[in-house]
C-alpha cells in the first residue's frame, strides 16, 4: 500500500463514510493495476513507434449501465475504440468514478500518483484551482497548440480562458452549449379563475401571491403555497439577485463572491433587502414553512405536482421533461396550466438573473500521465468531424431523425437504440449540452428533444433564461480564499437564507448582523481582502 | 512439556490468530503512520515524505477557527444528552422483557424493537422529514386539523433536539437490550426464587437481583460510551440537521467532511482527528480511574 492510501486511512478512521470511500479506493486499485500490467506489458515509458498506448479516461458512473453493457464497455466505448483507438494505436479504458462521490474519490486517484487516469474532469473550479497550485497538472497549452487545432476552434478562445490557472493552460474546459438558466412558471389557470392579469414586477407578485393564499382558487383545502421556495439555488438566485442595485464596476469586482462556478451576492448592496422580502413572504404564510430543509426540490416539485404552489422560479427546462413535473400535475389537477413568465424586477426594471460561465467541466491531464499527447489528441478528435455528433445523437432513423439539420429523438425508439446513448453525456466531455454549431440550433435542438405538447412553452421559458443576464465577474488571476473557503461559505451562505427569512420580523436585523459577522470572519473577508487586492492589480497594469 | 513439543501441537491456536492480528496492524496501527500529516502542508501530490514540516501551525488554524468550537460544542452536547436519554433506555426496555413469562409475545417484540437498528439513517431521514415536517409532516396535520400551532420540530434548535434524542432511542433502544439480555441469563435462577420466598416483590426483585446482576455490564458499556463522548457518528447529525437548526446539528464529523473531503484540505482535518484521539483516550482512561476507585469494575 503507498505511502499516500495509507494517509487517506487516518482521516477516514474519523466517518464511516470516509472508511467506505477508502475501501473502494483499494478495491479499484487493486482492480486497476492488474489491468494495466495485462494491458500495457508493464512498459509506462514513452510509446515506441508500433506499439499500443493504454489511454486511461474517467467516467462518471451514475449506476444506470441497460442490461448487456457496462459502464466501461457499451456502444460509445466501442465506437470510440474503432474510430479513434484503432486509428491511432491507442487502446481506451474508462476508469468509472461514482457521480455522487466525484470530488473526494478524485482525491484519492489523484494521491494514488501512478493509477491516476489520463484525463480526470471536475465540475468544482475549486479543485481545478487546488491541484494546479500544488502542482499535479500537466500543462496543455503546448500540447493543444500543437495535437489540439481543432478542439481549439471549437472551444474558443473565452472558454479556454476559464482553464488557466495563472496564466498557464492546466485544464480544458468544456463548452456549454446553453447558457441560460432560470424562467418562472405562474398557474395560469388560478389567475383565470382570480381573474388577475400576469404579474409584471416584484410588486404585482406580491398581490397576486397574497390573493393565491386568501383566494385558494386550487382549492387545497388551506394548504396552499404561493410561491415554491427551496434551498437550492434556482428557486432564490432569480429572487435574490433582483434586488441587488446598479454597482459601479469596482464594486462588482471586489464585492462579489464567487464560491465554486457561481458569484453570489452576500455583499451586494441591495441583498440585504432580498432577505427581507423573503422574510415577509415567510411570515406571512406565502412561501413553505419548510423550505429550509427542502435542498433537494424534491418536497417543491411534489407541491408542484399535486397542485399546492401557485408560483415558482426553477430552471428553464426542468419541469417540462416526460413524466416531469408538468406532465404530472397535468395528470393529477384537471385543466392545470403552468406559464414561463419573467417576474423578478430589479431596481432599473429589469428581470436580472443569473447565467451559466460559458464552460462546464475541467478536464485536467495529471502531470504523472504518460499519455498527456494521446489524451490530447483523443479530445482533439472527439472535436473533429461529426464524432461528437456521433456520440451524442447514436444512429441516423434508429436514434434520430434530421429535420433541417437538427437531429430529432424519435419519440418511441428500440431498447437497444435508447440503451446506446445513456451514457452519453458523460462520455462526449468537451460539450456540456448538444452542440449543432449555434446557438439558435442548440436551443432548437433542445426543445425538440421534449415532449411535443411543451414545445411552444418550452421555447418561450428558453427565451426568458437568456433575458437580461447578469454576466459572471472574471478576475485575472485565482483568489486563493476562494478555493479555501468556497465549502464553507457555502454552507454559511445557504445558512443566513434560513435563518433570516425564518426569523420573527422584529429580530431580522439582529439576525442578519449576526450571520453576515460570522460568514466574514469565516473567510469572507479574507475573500474580500484578496479580490480588492486584485482589482487594484488589474487598474494599475 | 517443552515449548518445543507446546508449539508443535498447538501451532494451529496460534496460527489462527495470525488474521485478526494482521488486521489490527494494517488498519489500526499501521495508519498511525499518517498522523504526521498534522504537522506537514499536505501536498496530494507529493505525498506524506514529499511535503513540507510546518510544526504546529495547523493546529494554531484549527484552534483559531470558530467553528470548531462550535462544532466540538455541539459533540459534546449532543453525546452527553445521548447518554442521559438513550444510554438508560435499553436497559430499562431488557428489564421489562426479562419480566415478561409469554415466550412467543416476548420474541415478537424484541423483533419489533430490533427493526429500527436495521434501516439506514438516509432512509430514517426521510421518515424524519415526513413525520416531524412543519408545513406538512403527520405530526403537524393533526395539530393544525384539531385547531392548534404546529410545532416546528425540525427548524427550531431546541425542538429539534428532542426530536434528535427520541429518533436516536428509536432507532438504538431496541438493538441495545440484546447485551443486557444477555447478561441476564447470566443470573442465577434461583436468586429470584429465593427471594420469592422471602416474600420479595417484583420491584424489590429488580432492585436486589437484576441491577446488581447487570452492573459489570452497565459500567464497561458506560466507560465504553464515555470514551466515544469527543466522536460522534457522521450520519445522524448530518442527515437529521439542517441549515436551520446548524447552530446545533454542525459537530466535528460534519466539520471533517467539510474541511477534509470536500474542500481537500488533509492537514486541517487530520489535526482534528489527532484532537478527538487524544481527547477519546483521556476519557477512557479517566472513566475507567473512577469506575476502578468507586466500584472496582474496570475494563483495563
Amino acid at each position: 500500500m503507498t505511502a499516500n492510501t495509507t494517509k487517506k486511512r487516518f482521516i477516514a478512521s474519523k466517518t464511516s463514510m470516509l472508511a467506505l470511500l477508502v475501501v473502494s479506493t483499494m478495491v479499484f486499485t487493486a482492480c486497476s493495476s492488474k489491468s494495466e500490467t495485462s494491458t500495457n506489458g508493464g512498459d509506462n515509458g514513452k510509446p515506441a513507434d508500433g506499439k499500443q498506448v493504454t489511454l486511461k479516461v474517467e467516467i462518471f458512473d451514475r449506476g444506470n449501465a441497460p442490461a448487456g453493457s457496462t459502464i466501461t464497455d457499451n456502444y460509445l466505448s466501442k465506437f470510440v475504440q474503432e474510430k479513434f483507438g484503432n486509428n491511432n494505436n491507442v487502446k481506451v479504458e474508462y476508469v468509472p468514478v461514482p457521480r455522487s462521490e466525484e470530488v473526494a474519490k478524485l482525491n484519492v486517484l489523484m494521491a494514488s500518483g501512478s493509477d491516476v487516469p489520463d484525463i480526470v474532469f471536475t465540475y468544482d473550479p475549486n479543485t481545478f484551482n487546488r491541484y494546479a497550485k500544488q502542482g499535479g497538472l500537466t500543462d496543455l497549452g503546448p500540447l493543444l497548440e500543437e495535437h489540439g487545432k481543432t478542439l481549439k476552434t471549437f472551444l474558443g478562445d473565452e472558454v479556454l480562458e476559464y482553464g488557466k490557472f495563472e496564466g498557464t493552460q492546466f485544464a480544458i474546459p468544456a463548452k456549454r452549449s446553453i447558457t441560460g438558466k432560470y424562467a418562472s412558471f405562474i398557474r395560469q389557470d388560478w389567475l383565470t379563475k382570480l381573474n388577475l392579469p400576469v404579474p409584471q414586477t416584484t410588486d404585482e407578485l406580491y398581490t397576486t401571491l397574497k390573493a393565491f393564499k386568501e383566494k385558494d382558487p386550487g382549492q387545497t383545502g388551506g394548504q396552499v403555497i404561493p410561491l415554491g421556495m427551496t434551498i437550492a439555488s434556482a428557486q432564490y438566485e432569480p429572487l435574490l439577485w433582483s434586488f441587488i442595485q446598479s454597482m459601479t464596476e469596482e464594486q462588482q469586482y471586489t464585492l462579489t463572491q464567487q464560491l465554486g462556478s457561481n458569484d453570489y451576492p452576500v455583499l451586494l448592496p441591495g441583498f440585504k433587502d432580498g432577505l427581507q422580502f423573503m422574510n415577509k413572504l415567510y411570515n406571512e404564510g406565502l412561501i413553505s414553512k419548510d423550505f429550509g430543509l427542502d435542498k433537494d426540490k424534491k418536497k417543491m416539485s411534489e407541491d408542484i405536482q399535486t397542485g399546492k404552489v401557485g408560483f415558482f422560479s426553477e430552471d428553464d427546462i426542468n419541469i417540462y421533461y416526460k413524466d416531469g413535473t408538468y406532465d404530472l400535475l397535468e395528470k393529477t389537477v384537471e385543466g392545470a396550466v403552468l406559464s414561463a413568465v419573467d417576474v423578478y424586477t430589479n431596481d432599473q426594471g429589469k428581470h436580472a438573473k443569473p447565467q451559466y460561465a460559458p464552460n462546464g467541466l475541467y478536464i485536467m491531464v495529471p502531470k504523472s500521465s504518460k499519455n498527456a499527447v494521446e489524451a490530447v489528441k483523443y479530445l482533439d478528435w472527439m472535436a473533429s468531424d461529426d464524432n461528437l455528433f456521433n456520440l451524442q445523437n447514436g444512429i441516423v432513423d434508429e436514434n434520430y431523425t434530421l429535420v433541417d439539420g437538427i437531429p430529432v429523438t424519435n419519440e418511441n425508439p428500440t431498447e437497444e437504440a435508447k440503451n446506446r446513448l445513456f451514457n452519453s453525456g458523460d462520455l462526449a466531455i468537451i460539450s456540456n449540452g448538444k452542440q449543432l454549431g449555434s446557438l439558435e440550433d442548440n436551443l432548437k435542438a433542445r426543445v425538440l428533444s421534449m415532449p411535443a405538447q411543451f414545445h411552444e412553452q418550452l421555447a418561450i421559458a428558453q427565451e426568458i433564461a437568456y433575458a437580461d443576464n447578469i454576466p459572471l465577474v472574471v478576475l485575472d488571476r485565482p483568489i486563493e480564499a476562494q478555493t479555501k473557503y468556497a465549502t464553507t461559505l457555502l454552507d454559511k451562505f445557504n445558512e443566513i437564507i434560513v435563518k433570516t427569512t425564518m426569523s420573527k420580523p422584529d429580530q431580522f436585523e439582529s439576525t442578519y448582523t449576526a450571520m453576515l459577522k460570522d460568514y466574514m470572519a469565516s473567510g469572507g473577508q479574507a475573500i474580500l481582502d484578496e479580490r480588492t487586492a486584485a482589482y487594484k492589480e488589474m487598474k494599475s497594469k | 512439556m517443552s515449548m518445543g513439543v507446546y508449539f508443535r501441537r498447538y501451532w494451529q491456536l496460534y496460527a489462527l490468530l495470525v488474521l485478526p492480528l494482521s488486521y489490527f496492524l494494517i488498519f489500526k496501527y499501521g495508519p498511525i503512520y499518517g498522523i504526521q500529516i498534522a504537522f506537514k502542508d499536505f501536498n496530494l501530490f507529493q505525498g506524506i515524505n514529499g511535503s513540507e514540516w510546518i510544526g504546529f501551525d495547523a493546529f494554531k488554524e484549527v484552534f483559531g477557527m470558530r467553528d470548531f468550537y462550535i462544532t466540538l460544542r455541539n459533540t459534546l452536547m449532543l453525546n452527553f444528552l445521548d447518554l442521559l436519554v438513550s444510554f438508560p433506555a435499553p436497559l430499562i426496555l431488557a428489564i421489562m422483557l426479562y419480566e415478561l413469562k409469554t415466550a412467543w409475545f416476548k420474541k415478537l417484540s424484541q423483533t419489533i424493537l430490533y427493526i429500527p437498528h436495521f434501516i439506514s439513517w438516509v432512509i430514517i431521514g426521510g421518515i424524519v422529514y415526513q413525520v416531524f415536517g412543519t408545513q406538512s409532516g403527520m405530526i403537524n396535520n393533526l395539530l393544525t386539523s384539531v385547531g392548534l400551532e404546529a410545532i416546528p420540530f425540525l427548524t427550531d434548535k431546541n425542538d429539534w433536539l428532542v426530536t434528535y434524542l427520541l429518533v436516536g432511542v428509536w432507532q438504538s433502544a431496541g438493538w441495545g437490550t440484546i447485551i443486557y439480555l444477555a447478561a441476564l441469563t447470566g443470573i442465577n435462577k434461583e436468586l429470584f426464587e429465593a427471594a420469592g420466598i422471602d416474600g420479595a416483590g417484583r420491584l424489590k426483585r429488580i432492585w436486589h437481583i437484576t441491577l446488581p446482576g447487570l452492573k459489570p455490564t452497565i459500567i464497561v458499556l458506560l466507560i465504553i460510551n464515555l470514551g466515544h463522548m469527543i466522536s460522534i457518528g457522521f450520519e445522524r447529525p448530518y442527515v437529521i440537521g439542517n441549515l436551520a437548526v446548524r447552530e446545533y446539528s454542525d459537530v466535528l464529523s460534519t466539520f471533517v467532511y467539510r474541511i477534509g473531503i470536500q474542500s481537500g484540505q488533509y492537514t486541517l482535518a487530520t489535526v482534528i482527528g489527532l484532537f478527538q484521539a487524544v481527547v477519546g483516550l483521556v476519557f477512557v482512561l479517566g472513566s475507567n480511574y473512577v469506575s476502578k476507585k468507586l466500584t472496582d469494575e474496570s475494563i483495563l
